[in-house]
């Protein structure tokens, strides 16, 4: 199944695009939509991860609107179609 | 305040359009129009009184009826000027033409335009009304402090509110005298989820005793040196529950809403965060 992953700042210059779609398996976790998102977009995946494979601790992700803490060892099921997010620090005001 | 532009080639009916559009949003909310001229107008004609005062040398003149009719005529008016104007007041500012600015175009004809295209047709004839109002309805409000001033002014607590405290966020060009001047910022926004966040800070923050309504405005897209970026409007009870409403307000919007801020400077461009 398909679930979308947005993107911003330089993880979306990373990927070239803001918004894109990664296929998981029906029984997938956001830990396993995670994975799926670095292995297709490996620019991602540098400008998220550090070389020991964690996530940076600035870096946040969001499932369907909530935050996910650990979200590498988030067993937090996905839908089809859910949207997912992940984002460097937020910068508006 | 929401602004559409109506662009196309001069016989697809954009005239038409407009008068088709003002009709259905007339009934949700006031309507202005503004209409890019070819040609001088044809008002103030010669000789009457109010070109004479144009002629000796007055830049702006106004016409005005015991009824309260009235017409202007003027020089060096922007389209920007003019929403600026109509923002307090109007929910929507049909403009006919313009289609070399960044307004959300209706486009007729295949005419080429800046801004985010809402709908195109061949002509008014082939638009479907209902889609376009939609299409209106979804529009990024153009809003500027004066608007928003007046909008928490109509708060139905106003009787009780004495003070009105504002904070507006500005683009600097320059941190010191050796600074690397600024000419940008452009901000991307997970819109959902902002809009979300922006809400539950304002409900918060209008459950404080005294502090009758919260407002927010941010700019999204590329914002110039000098230009505003965001707005914040309390109206209050008495000015130390505005003072620090609207301070809390800001410091929340900063840290909780998911705008990302990119900075373009006569040296570089970077994401705030990677500094």
């Amino acid at each position: 199944m398909d679930v979308t992953w947005k993107l911003f700042a330089t993880l979306g210059e990373a990927a070239g695009d803001t918004e894109v779609t990664v296929t998981v398996s029906d029984d997938a976790t956001v830990a396993k939509a995670l994975d799926s998102l670095f292995e297709k977009y490996p620019a991602v995946a540098e400008e998220a991860r550090a070389e020991n494979g964690s996530i940076y601790e600035h870096v946040r992700t969001l499932h369907e609107g909530e935050d996910v803490e650990n979200p590498l060892d988030s067993d937090r099921g996905v839908a089809a179609g859910d949207e997912l997010a992940l984002f460097p620090p937020v910068s508006g005001g | 305040m929401k602004p559409v532009s109506i662009v196309g080639p001069s016989d697809a009916g954009k005239t038409t359009l407009v008068e088709r559009l003002t009709e259905l949003l007339a009934d949700r909310g006031p309507v202005a129009t503004v209409k890019h001229l070819r040609c001088p107008p044809d008002i103030d004609t010669a000789g009457t009184d109010t070109a004479r005062h144009r002629e000796a040398g007055a830049t702006e003149t106004y016409g005005i009826q015991g009824d309260g009719t009235w017409f202007a005529t003027g020089t060096d008016r922007t389209l920007g000027d003019t929403l600026d104007d109509l923002a307090p007041d109007y929910e929507y500012v049909l403009v006919e033409g313009y289609s070399d600015t960044a307004l959300p175009a209706i486009a007729l004809g295949g005419r080429e335009h800046a801004g985010e295209a809402l709908l195109s047709a061949s002509s008014a004839d082939s638009v479907d009304l209902e889609a376009a109002v939609q299409a209106i309805e979804g529009v990024d409000p153009y809003e500027t402090l004066t608007a928003l001033i007046a909008r928490a002014a109509e708060s139905e607590q106003a009787e009780y509110a004495g003070a009105i405290a504002t904070f507006t966020g500005r683009v600097r060009a320059k941190n010191g005298p050796d600074d690397a001047r600024t000419e940008s910022l452009e901000f991307e926004r997970y819109d959902e989820i902002a809009a979300e966040r922006v809400e539950t800070i304002r409900e918060e923050l209008t459950d404080r005793e005294g502090v009758f309504e919260v407002l927010v405005n941010h700019r999204t897209g590329v914002v110039e040196a000098g230009a505003d970026v965001v707005y914040v409007v309390v109206l209050a009870g008495h000015r130390a529950e505005a003072f620090r409403a609207v301070e809390d307000t800001i410091d929340r919007v900063k840290d909780e809403v998911p705008l990302f801020k990119k900075e373009v400077t006569v040296e570089d461009d970077f994401w705030a965060h990677e500094r």
